[in-house]
């Protein structure tokens, strides 16, 4: 019954620059989809440590890509550049069409905000953001915050998150001799993957630009898998996966306009339709057990107004609508009685958003800032299987966020406070309660050295996550006095950097040492003759994320980039009295991390990419039904610029490695992607 | 030191950190020998390809957790739902897995594995298992009864009964099939009475709404149904089904499963608290003959986690209690039949169904 739910389930980076260069004023917000254009055209020749900058200097930890970093990092969805984050577990249920979330130190996706271009994507039905339905080609840049973004002018929703990951979007870029202009790209692959891609800009004025993006992807999918079935020595059953195939069109019309160098209008319609083969997990034995499909036809429309004209009273404004539909069926032996024996269930769920911000700096150390932000969420479904009238739930919810923050020259501290408030309703005898809870923030870096090589840093956040429409209202599953499950958050931590060694240009350690708490977690609470979801578990996290970053320039023409990045984490169950205290919680990695290497040389460049995780369990109780092996996730790239071609050749899971990263849902092993792009 | 070397260290370091951290968790064989005891076939749960199959040795007082994949070199498949012996050979129903498993009962080895599909090739789904006048009657979920010949384990016939059938039991030389609906747009509420004679079916019994308990019969031929209702204003109910008569009558004891031994039913029951958690976990005697309530809570000792599965050792009279928490390895209580603990052994996953091994 929870098949359809298990299956179902980009920042401008000019703020680190002004960050760098005057750290009194790092309050100044430009991490939003309108900065400027000067600051726009800063960004496309940001160096290595401008970016930098951004994350060592946080108080709460930050990590960032950049369109020429994600180019390198072999990713063909958001997913894959988010696994090259410290602290991050992607779980991901294999190939194009397989749904890919991301998990943020422990604490589940459903505590991760992502959001687009400033404002957080939702889903109120399962609570969690697949990956997969971000276009790449079109992401200026990558982000994971851990606890919130720093900056103060930003929507309520932004703080309302354990962490967030903000995904920002390519802007229009001025230029007088080329008004019109647009990349023209192609991708092809192992399994049958065609991805034609197109970007137009147009700028009709040097106030007024429009571009337009799309990005089609078809693949039939079927990758072979290895499985060993024998626990106590080799037995492995070869397959191929069925039933995977896709057809994508991802579509986005933005449009920005200047009212003033500092004022500025920016509009977004994006359309997400994709329509797949559930394959489902590999079932020992039995590989013809009917067909699932999904179809999601999602629209999101983005209104955003920004005033920065004064340095005293800034001010944002939002409005957001989006509409999601997925439809399911599953034809199964099982459905003999239904009507071609097919299971047929539709989802809609739609959201009006409002949000409204304004900053105020009375003194250039000291910014206020106070955000509120509406919204409305409802859900509605259809299904022919056990029948029951639809509760038609509906979500009302106000946030209003208070935030101030401290800097001087070696000293930051700040905190907010955030009030949520909601009201449901629904069409059956009753709704879940009202909720109102107010949750802290605070966090502090001190800069230790004269200049700014070394700094310290703590946050404490308390936020959590109100139960989805799923967990409340799901037929006989849904429980409507389930609590929000609360997280804490403690941080400490340490950022070093230098281009004073010998042999190194550049180098950056960052290391942070974490708790983490997660209370009346949502858990399925499985019975007989059915299931329910209660509030029951407590879990901890103790962990430390590492991050290495080196860049060695030999000369003009070539350099040496290296990131690496390493997380233990210890997440265990503390609900007492229990067979499971001290269990480590299902897919959770003692030890994970990633790391790449990039070489440049004049228009040549080429990397190595590995990703991998240690043991993980599938269940709470460690046996062998359970256990997932260890694997290593490696992949080169070679790519090289001709005038106004790229080429990029990529080679991926290089070792051929059988793993899967969900039980019973393998990963591809070797396969291929070449990539040709043409821009005008 | 030039860059690239220190970059080929770093790397190096990196690299080694996965193999730090694994370790082999293969087990090792335990060589077990099969005597007199009880097989416990455990469920899994449904898409973890989990189900696995413990033996109690009752002599040693060993329990080894997966005698199947330590005696064929794999696993036995997803949600083993029914395990039954008939003459010399167990047949062993994997519902996920599509799978009837033929098994040598002196040694786990497996004789010969079934894949149930339709004409298309399409999984069909076995959920139990009976057996009679030389063949095993194998209940698909998708929503018919095959039947199965024990030499050449061809299937003779296929008949379709209700919607998403489940539980069976021979009485009165007929099957009666529970019809639950699971997956139908409405819940089922009948049983197909099938005449094994002729292999058709006779009549469709009305009972309460969605049998998707256990269904068992007595010496009589009365057939007793458990069935669960819409878990909302539609309670379950616990009915009796009378021989020669078809006639429908409820018995107003709790049930969330039961065994009949020697026409007394044992009946485990309990409640969900708030928390969603068992509480009132009871075992309670029922006299199907004099159709009155025995004991009302036969074991005094506390029972862990949920009851999930009761059967009844045909020799001793033990009762045999499977617990289980649906995530990891389950419990089974061995009770005397006047209710003391004898002795407990862990079991895997989801304790379904108990196979006795009487004689060697």
């Amino acid at each position: 019954m929870f098949s359809v739910f298990s299956k179902k389930l980009c920042t401008s980076c000019a703020s680190f620059l002004l960050i760098g260069s005057f750290s009194a004023s790092a309050s100044v917000n430009a991490q939003n989809p309108v900065d400027t254009l000067t600051l726009q055209k800063e960004l496309q020749e940001i160096s290595v440590n401008g970016k930098n900058q951004r994350q060592l200097r946080s108080a709460m930890p930050t990590q960032l890509v950049t369109t020429h970093e994600i180019e390198k990092l072999n990713a063909a969805n958001v997913a894959d550049i988010a696994k090259h984050f410290a602290g991050v577990t992607i779980k991901d249920y294999g190939g194009i069409g397989g749904l890919k979330t991301i998990s943020v130190r422990g604490l589940g996706a459903a505590h991760t905000g992502v959001s687009y271009d400033g404002l957080l994507m939702s889903d109120i039905q399962s609570g969690q953001i697949d990956l997969s339905q971000f276009c790449v080609e079109n992401i200026s840049s990558v982000s994971l915050d851990n606890g919130q973004p720093m900056h103060l002018l930003q929507s309520a929703r932004s703080f309302a998150s354990s962490s967030v990951l903000a995904l920002q979007t390519k802007l229009p870029e001025y230029d007088s001799a080329h008004t019109f202009t647009g990349r023209l790209g192609i991708k092809a692959g192992s399994f049958g993957l065609i991805n034609p891609s197109i970007l137009l800009e147009k700028y009709f004025s040097p106030r007024w630009a429009v571009s337009f993006n799309s990005i089609g992807t078809k693949v039939t999918g079927n990758y072979p898998y290895a499985i060993n079935i024998n626990p106590y020595g080799v037995n492995i059953a070869k397959g191929i996966r069925k039933n995977t195939d896709v057809t994508s069109l991802i579509s986005e019309i933005n449009s920005i306009y200047h009212m003033g160098t500092m004022e500025q209008l920016s509009f977004k319609i994006n359309n997400y339709y994709c329509d797949r083969g559930l394959p489902g997990s590999v079932t020992i034995y039995n590989d013809n057990d009917g067909t699932s499909r999904m179809t999601d036809n999602n629209w999101l429309s983005q209104l955003h107004y920004e005033n920065k004209k004064s340095s005293v009273w800034q001010y944002l404004a939002s409005a957001k609508f989006n509409s999601q539909s997925m439809h399911f069926t599953e034809i199964n032996n099982n459905y003999s009685s239904l009507p071609d024996k097919k299971r047929v269930e539709s989802y809609r769920q739609n959201e009006y958003y409002l949000s409204s911000t304004v900053q105020y700096r009375p003194v250039s150390s000291l910014t206020l800032a106070l955000a509120v932000d509406s919204w409305h969420n409802n859900l509605l479904t259809v299904s022919n299987m056990n029948y029951k009238e639809d509760p038609q739930p509906t979500r009302q919810t106000l946030l209003a966020n208070f935030s101030a923050k401290y800097v001087n020259e070696r000293f930051t501290a700040g905190g907010n406070l955030l009030f949520t408030g909601t009201h449901e309703t629904s069409d059956s005898t009753f709704a879940a309660p009202d909720r109102k809870k107010l949750s802290p923030t605070a966090y502090v870096s001190w800069q230790a050295t004269e200049d700014d090589n070394l700094i310290l840093r703590a946050f404490y956040k308390e936020i959590f996550r109100l139960p989805t429409f799923t967990e409340l209202y799901y037929h006989d599953l849904g429980y409507k006095y389930l609590l929000p499950e609360t997280t804490h958050q403690f941080n400490l931590g340490v950022t070093y950097h230098t281009n004073k060694l010998p042999f190194i240009s550049y180098l950056s350690v960052t290391a942070d040492a974490y708790y983490n708490r997660i209370s009346d977690k949502i858990t399925i609470v499985y019975g007989m003759p059915f299931s329910s979801v209660r509030n029951i578990g407590l879990v901890g996290i103790k962990g430390c994320d590492l991050n290495f970053s080196a860049t060695k320039n030999m000369n003009k023409n070539s350099d040496f980039q290296l990131n690496a990045n390493y997380t233990f984490q210890l997440a265990q169950d503390k609900q007492k009295n229990t067979d499971t205290y001290n269990d480590i919680i299902p897919y959770t990695p003692v030890h994970s991390g990633s790391a790449s290497l990039t070489y440049r040389y004049k228009s040549f460049d080429a990397g190595y990419n590995m990703v991998f995780a240690g043991k993980r369990y599938s269940g709470q109780n460690a046996d062998i039904f359970n256990y997932l092996t260890p694997y290593v996730d490696q992949s080169i790239f070679a790519g090289y610029s001709l005038k106004s071609f790229k080429f990029q050749a990529e080679l991926l899971n290089i070792a051929d490695v059988n793993y899967a990263i969900i039980q019973y849902y393998p990963m591809p092993g070797r396969h291929f992607r070449l990539t040709v792009n043409y821009k005008f | 030191m030039n860059t690239k070397r220190l970059f080929g260290y770093l790397l190096a370091i990196v690299s080694i950190i996965p193999f730090l951290s694994s370790c082999d968790d293969k087990k090792e064989i335990e060589n077990v020998e099969i005597s007199t005891g009880v097989y416990v076939l455990n469920a899994g749960k449904l898409n973890n390809n989990n189900s696995t199959i413990t033996y109690y040795d009752f002599a040693s007082g060993f329990a080894t957790t997966d005698v199947f994949a330590q005696k064929n070199g794999r696993i036995l498949g997803d949600t083993g739902e029914d395990i039954i012996q008939y003459g010399s050979k167990i047949y062993i129903a994997v519902y996920q897995s599509s799978l009837i498993e033929v098994v040598d009962p002196k040694t786990m080895t497996s004789i010969k594995s079934i894949s149930m599909k339709d004409a298309q090739g399409n999984a069909t789904k076995p959920r139990t298992l009976t057996c009679a006048n030389g063949k095993v009657y194998i209940v698909l979920y998708s929503g018919s009864v095959a039947q199965m010949d024990t030499t050449t384990y061809a299937i003779d016939k296929t008949i379709a009964v209700g919607a998403n059938p489940d539980k069976s039991v021979i009485a009165n030389n007929k099957l009666y099939v529970a019809n639950t609906g699971g997956m139908a747009t409405v819940k089922d509420s009948t049983i197909s009475v099938i005449n094994l004679s002729t292999f058709t079916e006779e009549k469709k019994i009305k009972v309460n709404l969605n049998p998707s308990g256990d269904i068992n019969a007595d010496s009589q031929g009365d057939v007793y149904v458990q069935s669960n209702g819409n878990y909302g204003d539609i309670p379950g109910k616990f009915q009796r089904i009378e021989a020669g008569t078809d006639k429908v009558t409820d018995i107003a004891v709790g049930v969330k499963g039961f065994t009949v031994y020697n026409d007394k039913a044992y009946i485990y029951n309990f409640d969900y608290d708030a928390s969603w958690q068992a509480t009132n976990k009871k075992i309670i005697v029922y006299d199907l003959k004099n159709e009155k309530v025995d004991n009302e809570s036969l074991v005094s000792s506390t029972i862990e986690k949920t009851p999930y599965s009761i059967d009844v050792n045909p020799v001793t009279g033990d009762i045999y209690l499977g617990v289980t928490d649906y995530s990891s390895l389950g419990k089974v209580y061995c009770f005397g039949n006047n209710g003391t603990e004898k002795f407990t052994f862990t079991a895997g996953l989801n304790p379904a169904k108990f196979l006795f091994m009487i004689s060697k």
